[in-house]
């Protein structure tokens, strides 16, 4: 029984409902997308197609899956957590065997009318879970060892899933968003400083090892971190997206070059530019302006998630906003530094922007999720 | 806080009236409890929530910060300069030691389509087959209307049939800068430079990677754009090397052989003038090695590097010149050389007999393999060993080409007494031409043993010393007399006193065994005698001719002819002058002082 349902009477009902839906939040999320759209409709070279309409579509079926979520109430869906957590690990063994293969990595279930990825709908399945655990945990337990072990074991079951897709960047999402919001759930200081302590010894360990017999990662990954190190070593090979991008967002400067004018993604200079690499075209073309905008548009939008998780009182609908705030902002940050250099290159798009189909409906789910929290929060 | 005591009791009151179980009310206040630690919990949620907003601020301030970093710094066009300029450093220039060019760049272009911005496929297919005949029109056609956004049509184009692309007039085809690597000289030393090759290709330039011979071995430095285009200067003297191809390849003709090899190298320098194989390929139009056949009869192959070979009675000497160094013979010591010379099941003949003792000068210049024999047994296996082994006959020749790596000599692993006796002639030990003319250029220039390269050098090299300056004076002069009186006496151009041995080797079956019908025939020498200069070596490859009326194989009668003309021919354009001799002994006299 969570404090909500004491409180039912309190909130709203019916198509009242539609009033305390977190407006601001809903329109910032358009005005991202709506980035996206221009964005994906310069680099198709002034076209709808093959992006930008199809990227209409999907967030227009997004929005809607995201009223929908957000009308029912959100003790409904902490209920639900358990069984959306089992489908989506479901889902995520089914692709070991039934996936298509795309980029070299096993991620897509073909659906028929659009390719799901389970890894995305596994990182909104595991806040909610979390969640849900937390808020069915008494606080006095919450540091007791074994159920620290529990959800420890919620997180690890799908994260190896997805490592072996392989698919490094959203495994490691995975794990820091949720430990993100076990951080808030209030586990002890002492588990997040040990596990960063082996996290640092791990990362000697990956180098240790690299060259023996049992080398941690794969030859790519080691790759990538060297080339991360050093792009300059490898300009034309493994660097070339970092030091492209690189000279996209100098190509920018200031103010940019204006829409559709970018040269470095138009003359294809840049793969996966309709997907991880779309920054590049805002930032040449737009310039520093234009990136920031969209980074204050992205900080807005976290800023109402967490608005939304402080005003209300039910632990459920906390965890969960917090969680959503976190993935999204993980999301965009870790993007946004690897197509700057910061990080390595790993396969992370940019949230509502980047062309991609589950992803933007997840995410879009997931607002809805704290869509519903704020309106069932009790007035 | 005071009120929290009391509601209990208010709570516990009513419920004693209505007589209800006491219970309910301690679950009232459990659920209480329970509240006030959420609440507790949720405090310190709070805080830990600052903590995290500090944190994404934080990277937000990264980004942001990294962002205009980017944007204020990196104020650099659009890359398509940039990524050129990564691709297309030009390749340096390779010359040869007179600063004529050997390779260079040529600018040129590659065709390719964009079929995307193509307005009439048709047309443009056609009109392309017209310049270019070995297109498939229909195979165009379905690309340029497929779904292909870029197609490569030919990688480099003449600027006539640029002109004529040009003039289809169809916006969808364009062209591309192509850096090519041009070698002007055609075929003049086509083993040495190799050759080369697009690496990776972009629209806008392409790299040119060295795929053989100095352009790979180079490759880096070609490449290096610190050299700012200063061109590899080589220690080939193109004249000398095109004279030595033209008349090698004369030489392989009349002598109807199979291909042939010739290295002549500065004996004090190390400086390899000229090194020529034949058969020999264009490297501007360098062939694919074909595959199954026997690697070694490929034009790509270059047989003074990378063809190790039983050279036969050209080792001779060194044994000789060993013996000599060792005080275990003179020039005149009378060696026993009744024949056959049995060891084990084992026999070894002279090819003619000339008596039951012969002084090591003769021994040497009537090449008998019997006597030589009879000197190694008195060296010894160990100290053979290593005396060949300074001579650098048992490693790869150090040239600096990507074949030499191949040139492992091939050595019997059990180096027995029977070996010692059959590598003293040359037999038992194959080793390239290369290896040789370093070996003869160590004897010519007073025992030091130098080392060959490809690249100029500005004075003479400091050798390790093999043999004592008399031994090798000793050996000179037994060469000279090979020339002046025994078996090569055909190499002895006037003016330009030629020193030297010849070598006439059975070719190894596959199987095992030699042949009776082919051989192997080489000189290797020096000149001139009086002052030594150059190292010369000369191999022909399974020669035949007829000579006196006979089917001659012989190297006296096949290699010797072919290096006098080349002498003739080389002497003049390496500024060595002819001695004016009004008879032969005064030279000799001379040579050995």
């Amino acid at each position: 029984m969570s404090f909500l349902e004491y409180n039912v009477k309190s909130t709203p009902t019916g198509f009242r409902k539609l009033l305390f839906l977190n407006w601001p939040l809903t329109l910032l999320l358009a005005a991202a997308a709506g980035v996206g759209f221009m964005m994906l409709y310069s680099v198709a070279g002034g076209s709808m197609s093959p992006w930008a309409e199809q990227q209409m579509e999907r967030f227009a079926l997004g929005m809607a899956v995201m009223l929908v979520v957000a009308l029912i109430p959100i003790w409904f869906w902490r209920n639900l957590s358990g069984v959306a957590y089992l489908f989506g690990l479901a889902l995520l063994v089914a692709v070991e065997f039934f996936g298509t293969v795309g980029m070299g990595a096993q991620r897509w279930i073909d659906l028929g009318f659009m390719q799901l990825q389970p890894s995305e709908l596994m990182k909104i399945a595991v806040v909610m879970m979390l969640a849900a655990y937390y808020d069915w945990l008494p606080a006095k337990r919450i540091s007791h060892p074994f159920f620290v072990l529990l959800p420890v074991l919620i997180v690890l079951l799908p994260t190896a899933l997805i490592i072996k897709q392989p698919d490094l960047g959203t495994s490691l999402l995975l794990v820091v968003g949720s430990g993100g919001v076990m951080f808030l759930a209030g586990v002890h200081w002492g588990y997040f400083a040990a596990v960063i302590a082996a996290g640092v010894a791990l990362i000697l360990a990956v180098f240790q090892s690299r060259g023996t017999d049992w080398q941690l990662l794969n030859d790519y990954q080691y790759r990538r971190i060297d080339i991360f190190l050093d792009p300059s070593q490898e300009p034309l090979g493994a660097g070339y997206h970092i030091t492209q991008s690189k000279i996209a967002l100098g190509s920018g400067g200031w103010s940019g070059r204006g829409f559709m004018q970018g040269t470095q993604t138009r003359l294809n200079f840049l793969p996966e530019k309709h997907t991880d690499f779309i920054f590049t075209t805002l930032a040449e073309e737009f310039g520093f302006v234009g990136g920031v905008s969209l980074l204050i548009i992205y900080g807005l939008i976290v800023l109402f998630c967490i608005v939304t998780a402080v005003s209300t009182r039910d632990r459920f609908a906390q965890l969960v906003s917090f969680g959503v705030a976190i993935t999204f902002f993980l999301f965009f940050a870790v993007n946004m530094s690897m197509v700057m250099g910061l990080a390595p290159v790993v396969g992370v798009p940019l949230p509502l922007v980047s062309y991609g189909g589950s992803a933007m409906l997840v995410l879009l789910a997931a607002f809805g999720l704290v869509q519903s929290a704020n309106i069932h929060r009790p007035r | 806080m005071i009120r929290t005591p009391l509601r209990p009791l208010a709570h516990v009151l009513p419920a004693r009236a209505r007589q209800e179980d006491p219970d309910s009310v301690m679950r009232h206040n459990l659920r209480q409890r329970h509240d006030q630690m959420e609440i507790a919990a949720r405090q310190m949620a709070e805080s830990r929530l600052l903590v995290l907003i500090v944190f994404i601020v934080a990277a937000f301030a990264a980004v942001a910060v990294r962002m205009a970093n980017l944007a204020h710094s990196d104020g650099q066009e659009p890359t398509q300069q940039i990524a050129a300029a990564a691709i297309a450093q030009s390749r340096a220039d390779i010359t040869d030691r007179h600063g004529r060019i050997l390779a260079t760049n040529f600018e040129t272009h590659s065709l390719y389509a964009q079929p995307p911005d193509m307005v009439d496929p048709a047309a443009a297919a056609r009109g392309l087959v017209q310049v270019f005949p070995d297109l498939d029109e229909a195979r165009l056609l379905r690309d340029f209307t497929g779904k292909r956004k870029f197609i490569w049509i030919k990688r480099r184009i003449s600027p006539e049939q640029m002109q004529a692309v040009h003039d289809i007039g169809d916006p969808g085809l364009r062209f591309g800068p192509r850096e090519m690597r041009l070698y002007p000289n055609g075929s003049v030393a086509s083993h040495v430079l190799g050759g080369a090759s697009f690496g990776k290709e972009g629209v806008n330039a392409a790299e040119v990677l060295g795929v053989a011979g100095v352009e790979k071995h180079f490759d880096a430095f070609l490449r290096d754009p610190a050299q700012n285009g200063r061109p590899l200067q080589l220690s080939l003297d193109l004249t000398v090397q095109a004279a030595t191809e033209e008349v090698l390849a004369g030489g392989m003709a009349v002598m109807n052989a199979e291909g042939a090899s010739a290295v002549v190298m500065d004996i004090h320098t190390g400086e390899v003038v000229a090194i020529a194989s034949l058969p020999d390929f264009d490297p501007n139009d360098r062939p694919r090695p074909a595959l199954g056949d026997d690697p070694s009869i490929s034009p790509l192959f270059n047989r003074a590097v990378q063809g190790v070979y039983e050279l036969g009675s050209v080792f001779k000497i060194f044994t000789a010149a060993q013996a000599m160094d060792l005080g275990l013979a003179a020039p005149e010591t009378e060696i026993d050389t009744t024949g056959p010379l049995r060891w084990g099941r084992f026999k070894i003949n002279d090819f003619r007999h000339y008596g039951n003792r012969m002084s090591v000068t003769k021994i040497i210049e009537k090449s008998s393999n019997i006597g030589t024999a009879r000197l190694a047994q008195q060296i010894g296996a160990v100290r053979q060993k290593n005396f060949l082994e300074s001579l650098g006959l048992f490693d790869p020749t150090p040239l600096e080409l990507t074949e030499a790596g191949g040139s492992d000599p091939l050595i019997q692993k059990n180096w027995s007494e029977l070996t010692t006796m059959t590598v003293s002639y040359g037999h038992g030990i194959s080793v390239s031409p290369m290896h040789l003319a370093a070996g003869y250029a160590a004897i010519a220039n007073g025992g030091r043993m130098i080392r060959p390269t490809l690249l100029k050098q500005s004075g003479p090299q400091e050798g390790v010393r093999v043999l004592s300056e008399r031994a090798a004076a000793e050996a000179r002069m037994m060469l000279r007399r090979v020339v002046s009186e025994g078996t090569a006496s055909m190499v002895n151009v006037k003016g330009y006193s030629v020193a030297g041995k010849t070598g006439t080797a059975d070719k190894p079956r596959a199987r095992g065994g030699y042949y009776e019908d082919k051989v192997l025939s080489s000189f290797a020498g020096l000149f001139p005698a009086h002052d030594p200069a150059y190292a010369i070596v000369v191999t022909l490859d399974e020669p035949e001719i007829m000579g006196l009326g006979e089917l001659r194989r012989t190297a006296g009668w096949t290699a010797v002819p072919v290096t006098g003309e080349l002498i003739r021919r080389i002497a003049p354009l390496l500024g060595v002058r002819p001695l004016i001799e009004p008879d032969e002994r005064i030279a000799i006299t001379q040579a050995s002082n």
